[in-house]
């Protein structure tokens, strides 16, 4: 089996990398597949505290690479879905501890055991983001719509951009979406985003406290129903597996059409 | 409906939303071309000294910047023409 490696990136830190990496995570391991989240934040580990997995963790990713034991002893499975396992990053030690070429061999390897790796970046574009990509075929870049987000996703874009023989394929996700004040013209629009930065949708996630509630019981929403962010979440991880999920409609929410044409023709908030 | 939209917001007054996106738009062309800040003013005053030889121009309407298309930049100059000067 060759599964598909997929970088989560973002260049600023706290647009949400970890938190879309374990909700696609869980939400990919929900649709069956089998699921590998890899922490490549060496020295800031913090996705087996959104996994709930923080007191499992015996080995660790840097463990593997200096052989001192074997890759599956390192994989953590998560509590609930038996198909998705987490590859802690080492919290003592920092990015130099990898290399680009180790971090190859690596996502092979755990291509071979999963239908998916997916590799949470930490933030920045130095070595560490250097590694996180090194052994994906796939990004996903993960921006909020502000405008330091945006344009150092857009320097991101441009690194995978160079990358090209290696990166066959990035898309957005647009994170923390806050559609109201979309809607009273106080925020840059998804279609902003997407026009400004030339580049393929992967889905939006709404702003949610569920997200903080979630990290909070170490369990996330993509693995629970009504709550929005999570179904923003398992609608990505279905566009992942190549159907064809339309986009929420924010912008119908609490609104007629009426209010529609009038917000449409006025500046002023409706 | 994106048509209709950005013909109407020439008849709108300037918010929030469009002042992020235009300065978003106008700080990314720098980066990508890494142009650092009063370099395109210069090519503009170089180029235009190289066009007055030839030409008089109307200097009141003269057009000079940049423009993205997709994520490439173009260079977009309208130096409207008074006559020959030879």
């Amino acid at each position: 089996m060759s599964g598909r490696v997929i970088v989560i990136t973002s260049g600023k830190g706290g647009v949400g990398k970890t938190t879309a990496s374990a909700n696609l995570g869980v939400a990919l391991a929900g649709t069956g597949a089998s699921v590998a989240l890899v922490d490549m934040d060496i020295g800031l580990r913090n996705l087996d505290i959104l996994m709930g997995l923080e007191n499992r963790v015996v080995y660790n990713l840097v463990d593997v690479i200096e052989e001192r034991c074997k890759l599956r002893q390192a994989l953590v499975k998560d509590k609930r879905l038996p198909n998705l396992s987490l590859l802690p990053a080492a919290q003592t030690r920092d990015k130099s501890a990898v290399s680009a070429d180790q971090m190859k061999v690596l996502c092979k390897d755990l291509s071979n055991i999963f239908e998916f790796v997916l590799v949470d970046s930490p933030a920045g574009i130095e070595q560490g983001f250097q590694n996180a990509v090194a052994g994906a075929h796939e990004a996903i870049v993960v921006c909020t719509p502000e405008m330091s987000s945006v344009r150092d996703a857009d320097r991101i874009i441009g690194l995978l951009e160079a990358r090209k023989d290696e990166i066959e394929q990035y898309r957005l996700v647009v994170n923390r979406y806050r559609p109201n004040m979309v809607q009273a013209n106080d925020m840059m629009s998804v279609e902003d985003v997407l026009e400004i930065l030339s580049v393929e949708l992967l889905g939006v996630v709404p702003e949610d406290e569920e997200i903080i509630i979630s990290t909070n019981k170490g369990e996330p929403v993509s693995g629970t129903d009504n709550c929005k962010s999570g179904l923003a979440y398992r609608n990505i991880a279905r566009r992942l597996r190549g159907e064809d999920v339309p986009i929420m409609d924010f912008s119908s929410q609490n609104q007629t059409w009426i209010n529609r044409i009038v917000n449409f023709f006025s500046p002023v908030r409706v | 409906m994106q048509v209709l939209t950005d013909l109407f917001a020439r008849f709108r007054p300037n918010t929030v939303r469009t002042t992020a996106k235009d300065r978003m738009r106008s700080m990314l062309t720098y980066d990508r071309l890494e142009l650092p800040a009063g370099r395109l003013e210069c090519l503009e005053e170089e180029l235009m000294a190289v066009v007055s030889r030839y030409f008089e121009l109307d200097k009141s309407t003269t057009q000079f910047d940049l423009q993205q298309y997709d994520r490439r930049a173009a260079l977009v100059a309208n130096f409207p023409l008074l006559r020959s000067k030879c």
